[in-house]
């Protein structure tokens, strides 16, 4: 239970290959804060500074309000769950759970205690005489867990911890964190590649690239205001569709004209482009698959593009089309919008109309990549 | 030269492809030595600049501490005391007083350098000579001991690593007052004697764990290394052995032997025991290694029953002390031995034997050279066989089912998938196990014991020179089988031999790729 | 039709099978009776009763334990042995001790220097190693090191350099996650607790094999026990013993009893060697892999 503060930290490799680059961040205490991004962002490398596993270059991490730089792993007051759970395999589950209580020389009824208290919780209990290569993965991954429990520590730290897991399982496990963490109430920092774990599990997101912070905040801030064009991707799935046009600003009205159709801009994002006093200008305009809808072919709006990939998700289409200038793009279709017929005649080749609404587009800065709005 | 790019080089059928590598492995050559000079001339720099860093380091802290880190430039531990690190303060201390105490007693330190005239070519090493004296008790002549060379030259070695080591401590102690600068300039505390010693279990346990292994080595391997160097510009043999004869420094006079090329000489006897000893490794290497893992092979083929009988069969050989099966294997082919007796009454054979008047088969040079390389296999097949066998099992699976849907004939699948996976995997076991055998004492000696003798030559560098010795057992005869015992010519063969070998190392050690990376296997 | 032609085709590959197995079981067969017949011939030579030197005879003329009396009667085989077999579990223990310690350390542990360590042993390895005995051997007979306190000796020069030896055993290493260590380090554990309670445990197998590799040391050595065993002393060991026997003014008094000898001595040895196989394979597999 601590608040953990890090200062222009900075993770330089040999002589001159920078992990992580100028790190800073205020993580309250009992927040649960998701560092996401592609591989090699530097997250990990973060998250193992963090954990005294990695030699800090540069720049202080305060755990509590204490420097904690040149302290030892052991004397942080940290745990951390691993991405190949690092279960110490000449032990008992049991023994696993009660190792750092070991070392603290912790009575023995205390372990038992609070192992079988943690086994409890996570439903391991009738595991607990096995050794880890006699369980399954989603097993092993909750014994890792459960090792990070029993300490009680000010910050619990989680590398990845669900990628070594099946799809399914990995959904089930991912809500029973949620669970689990109304259970242990304490700071957690948890890193993830994975969009959908880093917007389930977050109270804020981090969002890494190349060693530099992208954006901080909520799931839903990232969401609807990405402060670029990074974010803007790499949050969402199917991804974002993005390509060059123009905002036009004609008597008041913005519009965007995407492909020759013509696209008013309305609600609040036409607001804030007025109160921005941004005039007509070449940008990169990002809408989201979702955001798409079919179109009339006579609609000023619509767009006309032929399918290549039909993708039926269950309750929903994923149409991967193209546009006539050869751009790509997705579009995501309720199934309960279409009738028979009109699903039939989505195939390969056929030339669909689609077009998005005015209120839900996102505006950036072809050069810079930057969210003309923030 | 010029290169192409991949997909030019893929249009080029086998045959042009592999002129092609071959050019290229000619021309890089040169570009080898450019690359070894820039890397020479960057590690001068780089040490250049290392030293002159650390002047300006020493400097820095001279002129920024304050007159406890003034003093501990001469009074070694005072700025350590100053900042309240007592233990590191006090083994800096004591190490000074034993130094300034070792070097000036009585036949300390200082005493013992000065004896040893260290290298003025001509000078005894020692200065008093032992000799017969009269005397009155005894009413004869008794021996008076001088000076021994050998302890001279030991200890005079000993305390040149002592002042060594002093000048890297007072480094150390500098620099950590420097470091107790810094720390107390950004407010910090420094550590303490207690912190030291938990450290020495955590952070610093590799200082812990390494000290008595790498004091092993610096005193059993290194030490007596540079020991051995020397001595190769010294007179040291057994008419010279330091306590009854000193001897002496002479430079590099033994070097010019190695150019003597005649009867007897060591250029020589050299060039032709280095060629049979590359003969030798190249042999026993290929041989082992192509029939172990041959046999490997046979062993894990599908339907062959008790493999682990097959195996275990083999493995003997390794289990019983080589100097046991040797000597009792060079017995049989011993004229009257079980094998040396049947072959013997082969008419060619008995024919050849005695015509060229010889008593067993050891003493036909060509057959004794045959010989130790086939009874080396039947020595090395079953650690190749146990290797080989591991690697097998580890090739994938699917490696050889998808070869055989792609129409793969089973040697096809040995030639295009077993050997090249095992040339990777085992690639610096090869390198490794050459220079094992260039160094292969037990089989040569224990076999053969260098013999027949080498009649062209005789004895060159104070030993017996036989067909089938190695570059070691030459050494070893050297050292030990003669009554001349010419240790400097040892010692100079010996640096000779890892010139040899470390050549050969670097190399092969460019040619493999797989000796590379060390994280590759990780 | 078809299918005939699949029965001719799918029975023609399992004659060819079964041929090839034959050809290997042939093989096989052959190679052991080879690898067989001196270790045969030697326990047989050890049987002789009517002969002493060579006869250049397979079977015995006629069998009995004459050789086997005599070793422990008439010579000094008996303390040879028991020399050999305390330098072999000295050399065990403390060798295992050397070896693992450098090969955790440079498996595991990243520190300023490991790099230069390692190449400088390397560079030492190149260099023939028995020529440090010249000055060795004149130290330690100073100490006294030589004669019959010559285990002693032998001791200090099997083990004081093997940390050298360290490839084996950090190949193993090597294998053993790195995420261990560091979730034992989270968990609260020096790097001694780590070292002690999860390294440790789990390299059974590597440890086994450093043990065997020791034990087997003094036994098969030649070369250096030579050097300082030099006279006929109560601190011998087998082989410099034993090679005495074989000389050409001794073989035709000796032989047969050399044999002997070497029964005796390759009982404790192929015992505990063949015990422990497993971990031997092991070993020698990985040293192959890692180089």
């Amino acid at each position: 239970m601590a608040s953990v503060k890090l200062t222009n930290v900075k993770k330089i490799y040999g002589k001159d290959t920078v992990a992580v680059q100028d790190f800073n961040l205020d993580i309250a205490d009992k927040e649960f804060i998701v560092f996401v991004g592609p591989s090699g962002c530097g997250k990990s490398t973060t998250l193992r500074m963090i954990a005294g596993l990695e030699d800090i270059s540069d720049g202080t991490v305060e755990i509590d309000g204490v420097v904690v730089n040149d302290l030892q792993p052991r004397d942080r007051d940290i745990a951390m769950v691993f991405q190949n759970y690092a279960l110490y395999p000449h032990l008992t589950v049991f023994e696993n759970m009660a190792f750092s209580l070991r070392l603290k020389k912790v009575p023995q009824d205390e372990v038992y205690e609070k192992v079988t208290k943690a086994a409890e919780i996570l439903g391991i209990t009738e595991y607990l005489t096995r050794k880890p290569r006699a369980l399954s993965g989603g097993q092993r991954q909750r014994v890792a867990i459960g090792r990070a429990m029993v300490r009680d520590s000010k910050v619990f730290l989680m590398d990845e911890p669900l990628s070594n897991l099946d799809a399914k399982l990995r959904n089930q496990m991912r809500a029973e964190i949620i669970l689990l963490r109304q259970k242990i109430d304490t700071t957690f920092i948890y890193v993830t590649h994975d969009q959908t774990e880093a917007m389930t599990l977050g109270d804020r997101i981090v969002i890494m690239k190349d060693g530099f912070i992208m954006q901080v905040g909520t799931p839903t801030e990232v969401f609807d205001m990405p402060d670029n064009l990074f974010v803007a991707e790499f949050i969402g799935a199917p991804k974002m569709n993005t390509f060059m046009t123009d905002l036009v600003c004609e008597e008041g009205k913005y519009y965007v004209t995407p492909y020759g159709a013509k696209i008013e801009v309305n609600g609040k994002k036409a607001d804030m482009l007025k109160k921005k006093q941004i005039g007509s200008r070449e940008i990169t305009l990002g809408v989201r698959p979702e955001h798409f809808i079919l179109a009339d072919k006579d609609d000023p709006a619509a767009i006309p593009c032929k399918i290549v990939v039909n993708e039926m998700m269950g309750s929903e289409l994923h149409l991967h089309v193209v546009e006539e200038n050869g751009d790509k793009l997705i579009v995501r279709i309720p199934t309960v919008t279409l009738d028979d017929d009109m699903r039939k005649s989505l195939v390969y080749g056929a030339t669909i109309y689609v077009t998005f609404e005015g209120k839900v587009m996102h505006f950036f800065d072809t050069e810079t990549e930057k969210n003309l709005l923030v | 030269m010029k290169r192409l790019n991949d997909l030019d080089y893929l249009k080029l059928n086998k045959f042009d492809a592999f002129l092609y590598k071959l050019k290229l492995f000619f021309c890089a050559i040169p570009l080898w030595f450019k690359n070894l000079g820039l890397g020479i001339l960057k590690f001068l720099k780089n040490c250049g600049i290392g030293i002159k860093d650390e002047f300006c380091d020493i400097g820095y802290t001279f002129k920024n501490g304050n007159w406890a880190v003034k003093l501990s430039f001469f009074i070694f531990g005072f700025g350590n005391f100053y900042y309240g690190q007592i233990m590191r303060g006090l083994l800096f201390l004591l190490f000074e007083l034993v130094f300034i105490g070792y070097m000036l007693v009585p036949s300390g330190g200082l005493y013992w350098l000065a004896k040893g005239n260290w290298f003025k070519t001509g000078s005894t090493i020692g200065t008093v000579q032992g000799g017969f004296k009269y005397d009155p008790i005894y009413d004869t002549d008794v021996w008076v001991p001088g000076d021994d060379s050998v302890k001279v030259m030991l200890y005079g070695l000993l305390t040149i690593i002592f002042i060594v080591a002093f000048v890297v401590t007072w480094r150390m102690q500098v620099k950590q007052c420097r470091i107790c600068i810094d720390i107390t300039k950004k407010g910090k505390k420094v550590r303490s004697g207690k912190d030291d010693l938990k450290s020495l279990l955590d952070d610093q346990f590799h200082k812990t764990l390494l000290s008595i292994p790498l004091f092993g080595i610096m005193a059993f391997t290194v030490l007596p290394i540079i020991y051995m160097v020397l001595v190769a510009f010294t007179s040291y043999d057994a008419a010279h052995d330091g306590y009854s004869n000193l001897f002496s420094w002479v430079g590099l006079e033994h070097f010019n032997e190695l150019l003597d090329f005649g009867k007897g000489g060591l250029g020589l006897a050299f060039g032709e025991i280095l060629g049979w000893t590359l003969m030798w490794a190249f042999f026993a290497t290929f041989s082992n290694y192509f029939l172990g893992m041959f046999v490997a092979i046979m062993i894990n083929k599908k339907g062959i029953k008790i493999k682990k009988f097959w195996r275990t069969v083999l493995v003997m050989t390794i289990a019983i002390p080589q100097f046991v099966s040797l000597l009792y294997v060079s017995k049989l082919f011993d004229s009257s031995g079980i094998i040396g007796k049947l072959i013997g009454q082969i008419p060619s054979v008995s024919e050849y034997l005695t015509s060229n008047h010889f008593i067993s088969l050891w003493d036909s040079p060509i057959v004794a050279k045959i010989l130790v390389i086939v009874i080396n296999i039947w020595i090395g097949i079953p650690y190749i066989m146990l290797m080989a066998t591991g690697i097998l099992m580890n090739i994938p699976a699917d490696l050889y089912e998808s070869s055989r849907i792609d129409g793969a004939s089973p040697w096809q699948q040995y030639s295009k998938i077993t050997l090249p996976y095992m040339m990777f995997v085992m690639g610096p076991y090869l390198l490794t196990s050459f220079v094992g055998n260039l160094n292969n004492f037990n089989v040569i000696y224990l076999l053969t014991g260098g013999n027949p003798l080498n009649t062209a030559i005789g004895t060159a560098g104070g030993a017996s020179v036989g067909h089938t010795d190695l570059l070691i057992t030459w050494l070893f005869k050297m050292t030990l089988g003669s009554t001349e015992s010419k240790y400097y010519m040892a010692s100079l063969i010996g640096i000779l031999v890892f010139v040899v070998v470390a050549v050969l190392s670097l190399i092969v050690y460019n040619i493999i790729p797989s000796t590379r990376n060390e994280e590759d296997y990780k | 039709m078809k299918n005939k032609n699949q029965l001719q085709k799918s029975l023609s590959a399992s004659t060819s099978r079964r041929l090839g197995n034959t050809v290997v079981y042939i093989l096989l067969i052959v190679m052991t009776l080879v690898w067989l017949f001196p270790f045969v011939g030697i326990v047989l030579e050890s049987f002789k009763v009517d002969v002493r030197g060579m006869d250049g005879k397979f079977i015995p003329g006629e069998f009995g334990f004459d050789n086997y009396i005599r070793l422990f009667k008439e010579t000094d085989f008996f303390r040879w042995f028991i020399n050999t077999g305390i330098m072999g579990v000295a050399t065990a223990v403390l060798q295992t001790f050397f070896v693992l310690s450098m090969s955790y350390v440079l498996s595991r542990l990243r520190f300023k220097g490991r790099k230069g360590l390692m190449n400088l042993m390397l560079i030492l390895g190149m260099f023939p190693g028995f020529l440090t005995m010249i000055l060795i051997y004149k130290v330690f007979s100073d100490f006294g090191l030589t004669m019959n306190m010559a285990p002693v000796g032998l001791i200090i020069v099997y083990c004081a350099s093997s940390g050298m030896g360290y490839y084996v055993s950090k190949g193993f290493f090597d294998t053993i996650p790195k995420s261990l260590d560091e979730a034992a380090r989270v968990d609260g554990a020096t790097r001694w607790q780590v070292f002690r309670k999860v390294i440790m445990p789990l390299s059974k197998p590597i440890i086994i094999y450093t043990v065997l590799m020791g034990f087997m040391a003094p036994w098969g050595d030649f070369m250096l026990a030579s050097y300082i065993i030099h006279e006929n002393s109560a601190g011998m060991s087998v082989a410099v013993g034993m090679y005495e026997w074989l000389s050409k003014t001794m073989v035709n008094t000796n032989y047969t009893m050399f044999c002997a000898a070497g029964v005796i001595v390759a009982i404790p040895v192929v015992s505990v060697f063949l015990a422990l196989q497993k971990y031997y394979v092991e070993g020698v597999t990985g040293g192959a892999v890692k180089g």
